[in-house]
């Protein structure tokens, strides 16, 4: 005899592990269905935000270590809209399902975490045109590409940012069902977070306040750790990708423990 | 052996908020004593109901338990909190096997998916494997009679399509619990049949059922036992036939007052104002609530604003399912009433009414024989509960008897047939009560 509220049994990971499995294919499937462009849509948002971003820094003095800019800005800008398709998502996830959440009951966790997953896919799509883009550069730029053994820190840094979106994947699910501004919050936010997460432009010169106050944000180790394996051909500053990871998994701790305990009373606040 | 029981409340208790929580910054400015005057009633915001109160509730493995009671009462509360959706405020509730929540039908189903990829969806939502919805798939698309719809995107379906599918897929999840929430009123009489058909199925197959519903048949149909919930209490919980009863005295005596309620909105001008009708047992209980083969005297009571040489009166009774089930016309009784303006009273006797039990609803119409002018025809608002103490299913109770004929020749003695002796249903007698 179990009480009607507990921890999830091991033997229903399983189930929910397909359970995650089939909304986020839902979602995918959903996404891109009675679309013109299909799984285009997937690179259109980072590539144009890289072609407006080189249009606007291309042609002054960005600092990106004899990068082309355009590369630079799309190494950044592919990570960065995988954390915020997933947070935009996550936020109204649970809300976006409430007929489901108050009347079938199941761990509600799938629910901002099939968006991390779905979004997952995306990035992974927008990756592969990287590696098309580095070898355009290569071909017409004139930029040979650094590829080395530092690639295989790339899934090393891909978790680290798994841990920290679905950590903040859950909080914002969570909270938003308590306060509809959330969403709104976190829309402004992840807007203004581009500029100081070094996504597409550097951090100002060390030892600068500017750098002492920006260097706390884990997306710019993150960011700097993606340039570093992906472009640079280098491994990743391991201070700043442990601090990521450091924070990733207190966040992903805090707030898998907080979702747990508060979500038996999601069916009545959605 | 006691078995350990499938579900097992311990005076539970589940308080709902009314208003909006309280958190907003306004909200908490006020909390905090920044607010100068008091925009609203602040109480409103923080009130709180109780949808159920110290439930005490015991099923046992196998168990089919039915839900009734009036709307608000608390029954969907008590199933979902079975559903593991809600947690309750108070007391211990214990859920022991694999629910399933028939709460709605198709769950999560998308209606740019196909029917074939809503199933694997859904069926996931439910508690089911991949491996096993594989498995049951032509039973899933069997039941629910959508064929070769299967990969059409669920958005093209009909709305009927769309719940048999729903259904189908949740009731081939096998739970140990199935907790059903009057999901059964969608889909054809035929469809109806076989969600009851497969509610037994799953029942003789050991699974325990949960039923909540307002169809007192349906209920009595699959269901063994019954709990009766008013104002989140239990008023009730006995066996399934005297549930029914149970209820539906209480609703007939809710339904007293307003039987002899005016019919609302009527005009100014009309000829035939002011109609009540009183339905009255031979117990002369002001509740209309009739054992079955019981006489009714139906009291019809209107004002003439002017004077009728021929006046028709005709009383309708319908079952709660909108079914013409009785109808009396003095018209076709060859009585006509001329009568003077002012208010006037008549009385219709039944000497015996064989209905089932459930509820009916009578209405009074009136014309003008002379003229074929409709003067009245109020709408379907006098309440009558009819209880036939579980004897029957069906709309009527007839005085009947079995008896098994046996043959003259030894041989064709095996095959007794069996005859019934139907009762004549005596002809209703209309009666005028000088106003």
């Amino acid at each position: 005899m179990t009480p009607a509220h507990s921890a999830i049994k091991p033997t229903q990971w399983i189930a929910f592990r397909e359970l995650l499995w089939n909304l986020t294919w839902r979602d995918i499937r959903v996404r891109y269905r009675q679309t013109m462009l299909g799984i285009a849509w997937a690179v259109l948002s980072p590539l144009s935000m890289m072609v407006i971003f080189t249009f606007v820094f291309g042609g002054t003095q960005v600092s990106t270590e004899g990068i082309p800019y355009a590369l630079y800005a799309y190494c950044g800008l592919a990570p960065w809209a995988f954390f915020a398709n997933s947070l935009n998502g996550a936020a109204n996830s649970i809300v976006a399902h409430r007929s489901l959440v108050t009347k079938v009951y199941f761990p509600r966790e799938v629910f901002p975490l099939s968006c991390v997953a779905g979004a997952l896919v995306d990035f992974c799509i927008s990756l592969m045109l990287l590696f098309g883009l580095m070898a355009y550069f290569a071909r017409f730029g004139g930029h040979a590409p650094r590829i080395g053994s530092a690639l295989l820190m790339l899934p090393v840094v891909i978790v680290v940012q798994i841990l920290l979106t679905v950590g903040l994947g859950l909080l914002v699910s969570m909270a938003n069902l308590f306060y509809r501004d959330v969403r709104s919050i976190l829309a402004l936010a992840l807007q203004l977070g581009l500029f100081v997460s070094a996504v597409v432009v550097p951090l100002p010169s060390r030892g600068s306040t500017a750098y002492a106050l920006l260097s706390w944000n884990p997306m710019v180790s993150l960011m700097q750790s993606y340039r570093d394996c992906l472009l640079h051909g280098r491994w990743p500053e391991f201070g700043g990708l442990t601090y990521a990871a450091a924070v990733g998994v207190v966040v992903v701790g805090v707030s898998a423990w907080l979702f747990r305990r508060a979500s038996p009373r999601f069916a009545e606040c959605v | 052996m006691m078995s350990e029981p499938a579900i097992l409340c311990r005076r539970i208790s589940k308080r709902f908020r009314l208003g909006r929580n309280s958190w907003a910054i306004r909200g908490l400015m006020k909390r905090l004593g920044f607010h100068r005057h008091d925009p609203g009633p602040a109480t409103h915001d923080s009130a709180k109901i109780w949808a159920l109160r110290n439930v005490c509730l015991k099923v046992s493995p196998g168990e089919s338990v039915g839900v009734i009671g009036p709307n608000g009462a608390g029954k969907s509360t008590l199933l979902r909190l079975f559903a593991r959706v809600l947690k309750p405020d108070a007391g211990e509730l214990r859920v022991r096997g694999r629910v399933t929540a028939l709460i709605e039908v198709g769950a999560g189903f998308h209606p740019e998916l196909t029917g074939r990829e809503n199933v694997f969806l859904s069926g996931s939502i439910l508690g089911m494997r991949r491996a096993e919805i594989r498995s049951k798939l032509d039973a899933i698309v069997d039941f629910a009679g959508i064929g070769r719809f299967l990969d059409v995107p669920v958005k093209r379906y009909s709305s009927g399509m769309h719940a048999r599918l729903g259904f189908s897929i949740a009731a081939h999840v096998d739970p140990e619990i199935l907790l059903v929430d009057e999901v059964l009123s969608v889909g054809d009489a035929a469809f109806r049949l076989r969600c009851m058909e497969r509610m037994r199925e799953l029942l003789s197959g050991g699974t325990t059922l949960v039923l909540v519903t307002h169809h007192l048949d349906q209920m009595t149909g699959v269901c063994k036992r019954a709990i009766v919930l008013d104002g989140g209490r239990v008023a009730f919980d006995g066996a399934a036939n005297e549930a029914a009863g149970h209820y539906m005295r209480a609703v007939s005596q809710a339904h007293a007052i307003r039987a002899t309620d005016v019919v609302e909105g009527e005009d100014q001008r009309a000829i035939v104002g002011d109609v009540q009708l009183r339905l009255q047992n031979d117990r002369r209980d002001e509740a209309p609530w009739f054992r079955a083969g019981e006489a009714i005297r139906a009291e019809v009571s209107f004002c003439l604003r002017e004077r009728v040489d021929s006046l028709l009166i005709e009383l309708n009774v319908r079952a709660a399912s909108q079914e013409l089930v009785l109808s009396f016309n003095t018209g076709r009784a060859n009585r006509s009433l001329a009568l003077e303006s002012g208010r006037h009273q008549v009385l219709l006797t039944i000497p015996e009414v064989p209905l089932c039990s459930g509820q009916y609803f009578w209405n009074v119409r009136m014309w003008d024989g002379d003229r074929g002018a409709t003067l009245v025809d109020t709408p379907m608002c006098f309440p009558m509960v009819m209880d036939d103490e579980g004897k029957g299913t069906g709309r009527l109770a007839l005085r009947h008897e079995w008896a098994r004929i046996t043959g003259e020749s030894g041989e064709k003695q095996k095959s007794a047939p069996i005859e019934t002796t139907l009762a004549p249903v005596t002809l209703p007698r209309e009666k005028e009560l000088v106003g």
